[in-house]
């Protein structure tokens, strides 16, 4: 997030930038110029028709100039030809249109110094400046080599080939006295030296945003460096607590599955010891019940171990399990198990139905095994937004219910599933447990399944 | 690449499709005014009566012609401004589409584009019998071996000869060849006191300068790209030292126009235009003097031959115009229609440029006695396939008055011939080369 933010941020720096805003500075500066220029051609050569002094006027010149309007309409249009295609070649995407976009440039940046007379070369620089804010490639000092030679062969167009063909700017100012002549070449050389400087000063603003550039570039690489290693930290952090939350995952299933069989089998043992006196076949009856009930522990045992579902939520629906796991408690432990179903929430997803499971396995191993209780209700129900357990027993109570491992479970259990646990001891232990449920699983638990007692 | 590049690059491809479609339009559509510019009067220094009368004829029979094409000029602009008010129409891009250019001017605006280069057309167009011009004159609209320009006119130099006067003293004409010798014997034949008063009052020549001297004697004064000259040519010596002793026969008294037009002087050089105002309405030297006249080729020096120069007018077409095929074909027609050409004998000073014109006109006049022009034509047109042109590059006038300067000082006998021609070619020299 942070890298991005600052992409967009160094986005709209750049159009901001000190030598953005130069360039365009350039653009209005050399459009100024050339509309000045054009605009004493046309005005000078309007004077030299009215004052009669055109046959002496074209002596001078070694070419046809253009009649005046022409050559001011031509020079602004190839201005704003130039211009555009500038526009154009920064805003292509496609090298090709790019590539097209310049060499326009360069041939309006010809037809515009044609149309002045070669008397202003600076929409040369103006070019070169283009090229450079544009060009990022490797060969940019080799391109601003060529390009500046280039220019300093344009600049001085007596030594070109271009002489001769051009009506020169001399011819013009010699229409005029003298004093008046000397101010006007001195506008010319001062219109093309602050050129020059806009385009140096360009051009130090352009190598120092680049050198900014590249500095900020570093700073956000070692940004990203930073982060990549907080992340590293973050996931070996993310690493051990996910070891932690199985391993006490795993010793709330031991406790649930091994806890619960045994704390059966004991009860049922109790039982037998009792039974084998004086009624040695129903102790039969009842070792070969609590025989099942070790293997059946043993199963979950194994199921936990593999961190799988219990056994029976796995065969059966969630309300069978618990049906069949009350009955199975009521016949081990001798204890008396009613369940009361007021309302079933439709597509409880997996781990939800686990920690119903496991609510009402663990609250009833507690009732016989702490509470000593002979008779427990278990209440399913639901209501708007959530279901809930009430598991109360008539055993003992006890007047300060201690964490234990069981209670401690069951909360960290209905934690994840942002569900809450109370408890209370009146006349018994109660236990109550809200699990909120979304809206696609309220319907269809509204018939009442009271009596549903095995 | 975003909708906005798109829209962009479509509207400069739109600019680029519809500019031509907009320029071929409007040349296509609409009547086609076709302008022409030329000057009010003759070009050879001569009054003139019917200005327009050629051009006029030429228009009605090009209109005629061409249906919905209008042809136009300005009139009323007078030769010493023609100049000035043919640079302001090209400064202002208004130039007619075919105009007169002056000789001095003709390098230049060849050199500048302002001429359309003709050549193509000269190739290209059937109807256009090259050879039927004069030679010098074919060759005078060239620059460069381009052709930009068709001569319209031109008016050769010939030798005026008394007749009266020579059969008064006994001499015969001089013979189509004859030489500076010759012609020295008549002018010292001549030249005498008749009336015993004790000066000089029958002279030999008049108005023969250096540069026909010059000429004659076979000097070429000025290189093809009008950049040096050659007056330290003996050739050019050998000819001041002619004119010098012609000078000498006059014992120190100037020729004058008047003795001429009082029908003393033997010999007088004279332009074909200057000749045709003069002699068929006499209004000058018949009232004066009932002399009878004649024209002869001009004398040839020891190393030249017997050749005339001559001055052609020339039209041209604008670099610019929009109707160059039009422009051609008007061109063609001043040029070699022989109807017009006809007319420039008649109506104006000058002498068709045209062979068969001239030549047709020779025809009649040997049918029907003297013609028009009071002139022997076929005489005129063998003096015509040997003429010279002059030079046109635009100092020559100039050279020519800074040469003109020195040479009389030559002639007056206050510089001597040699080192003064030395020191000459080297000051024009380096003013062609400024």
């Amino acid at each position: 997030m942070g890298v991005i933010a600052a992409v967009t941020q160094s986005d709209s720096r750049r159009l901001l930038s000190a030598p953005a805003v130069l360039h365009n500075l350039l653009w209005l500066y050399n459009g100024l110029a050339v509309l000045l220029v054009a605009g004493f051609f046309f005005v000078t050569q309007a004077k030299i028709i009215d004052s009669m002094s055109a046959y002496s006027f074209l002596t001078m010149l070694p070419l046809m100039p253009w009649p005046a309007g022409q050559g001011l309409l031509a020079a602004a249009l190839s201005y704003l030809a130039l211009f555009l295609l500038g526009h154009l070649y920064h805003r292509a995407e496609v090298p090709e249109l790019r590539y097209l976009a310049l060499t326009g440039e360069i041939i309006a940046c010809i037809v515009l110094l044609r149309c002045l007379g070669l008397a202003y070369d600076g929409v040369v620089l103006l070019v070169v400046a283009d090229l450079m804010h544009r060009y990022d490639g490797r060969n940019r000092l080799l391109l601003l080599t060529c390009a500046m030679l280039g220019l300093y062969f344009l600049a001085d167009y007596n030594l070109l080939l271009f002489q001769g063909s051009v009506a020169p700017f001399e011819a013009y100012a010699s229409y005029y006295a003298g004093p008046v002549r000397g101010v006007l070449l001195a506008a010319r050389g001062g219109l093309i030296s602050l050129n020059l400087v806009l385009f140096a000063l360009y051009l130090v603003l352009l190598i120092q945003d680049t050198h900014e550039e590249k500095e900020r570039v570093r700073l956000l690489n070692e940004q990203l460096a930073a982060a990549n290693r907080q992340l590293r930290a973050y996931a070996l952090e993310a690493e051990s607590l996910a070891e932690t939350r199985e391993r006490n995952r795993l010793a709330r299933e031991i406790h649930d599955t091994l806890g619960h069989t045994l704390t059966g089998l004991a009860a049922g043992l109790d039982a037998c010891l009792v039974l084998v006196e004086a009624a040695p076949e129903a102790a039969r009856a009842q070792m070969q019940k609590l025989a099942q009930v070790a293997r059946h522990g043993l199963t979950d045992v194994r199921r936990s171990v593999s961190a799988l579902r219990p056994e029976t939520l796995e065969k059966l629906p969630l309300r069978e399990a618990v049906t069949s796991m009350a009955r199975e408690f009521q016949e081990t432990s001798g204890m008396r198990v009613q369940l009361a179903v007021l309302g079933w929430p439709e597509h409880l997803r997996d781990d939800q139905e686990e920690t119903v499971y496991r609510i009402v396995q663990e609250a009833l191993t507690n009732a016989n095994r702490h509470g000593q209780a002979s008779q427990a209700t278990v209440t399913i129900g639901t209501e708007p937004g959530r279901m809930f357990l009430i598991i109360a027993d008539n055993g003992r109570g006890c007047e300060k219910a201690e964490p234990g491992f069981g209670l401690r479970h069951m909360r960290e259990r209905l934690e994840l599933l942002h569900g809450r646990l109370r408890c209370w001891s009146e006349g018994g232990f109660t236990l109550e447990a809200i699990i909120p449920l979304g809206e696609e699983q309220m319907a269809g638990g509204k018939q009442n399944d009271k009596g549903n007692d095995s | 690449m975003g909708k906005k590049e798109k829209g962009l690059g479509c509207l400069l491809f739109g600019l680029l499709c519809l500019a031509p479609a907009c320029w071929a339009w409007h040349v296509t559509h609409g009547e086609v005014t076709l302008r022409i510019g030329l000057f009010v009067g003759s070009n050879w220094d001569v009054p003139s009566g019917e200005a327009y009368a050629v051009i006029d004829a030429a228009i009605a029979k090009f209109e005629a012609e061409h249906q919905g094409v209008k042809v136009e000029y300005a009139s009323g602009i007078k030769r010493e401004d023609y100049g000035e008010w043919l640079a302001e129409q090209l400064l202002a891009g208004r130039e007619p589409d075919v105009f007169v250019v002056q000789d001095e001017d003709f390098d230049a605006y060849a050199a500048m584009g302002a001429l359309q280069d003709l050549t193509e057309f000269v190739e290209d167009d059937s109807q256009l019998d090259w050879q039927g011009y004069y030679p010098a004159l074919a060759d005078y609209g060239r620059y460069e071996g381009h052709i930009y320009g068709l001569p319209v006119e031109c008016a050769p130099t010939l030798m005026f000869v008394n007749k009266t006067l020579l059969d008064r003293e006994g001499i015969p004409m001089p013979q189509e060849d004859w030489t500076w010798d010759e012609f020295y014997d008549i002018c010292a034949r001549v030249t005498r006191d008749t009336d015993g008063d004790g000066a000089l009052d029958q002279f030999g020549v008049y108005g023969y300068d250096w540069q026909l001297a010059a000429l004659a004697n076979g000097a070429r004064l000025f290189r093809e790209d009008g950049k040096a000259s050659y007056f330290a040519d003996p050739r050019m010596e050998a000819a001041l030292r002619f004119l010098l002793s012609l000078r000498r026969l006059q014992k120190g008294t100037e020729v004058t126009g008047r003795d001429f037009d009082l029908g003393r002087v033997a010999f007088r050089p004279f332009t074909f235009a200057e000749y045709r105002t003069y002699k068929p309405y006499p209004w000058r030297i018949k009232k004066l003097s009932d002399s009878e006249w004649d024209c002869v080729r001009l004398p040839r020096g020891p190393q030249g031959r017997n050749v005339s120069p001559v001055g052609t007018l020339l039209l041209a077409m604008s670099g610019r115009t929009d109707h160059a095929s039009l422009a051609w074909e008007f061109l063609r027609e001043v040029s070699t229609d022989p109807e017009i050409q006809a007319l420039v004998l008649t109506k104006s000073q000058g002498l068709p440029v045209r062979r068969e014109v001239v030549q047709g006109a020779a025809r009649a006049e040997a049918m029907e006695g003297e013609g028009e022009t009071g002139i022997d034509m076929a005489a005129v047109s063998d003096i015509m396939e040997e003429a010279v042109s002059q030079p046109k590059f635009r100092d020559h006038g100039a050279a020519i008055l800074m040469a003109d300067n020195e040479i009389r000082r030559i002639l007056q006998g206050t510089e001597a011939v040699g080192g003064t021609l030395h020191r000459l070619q080297k000051e024009i020299n380096a003013y062609l080369q400024r």
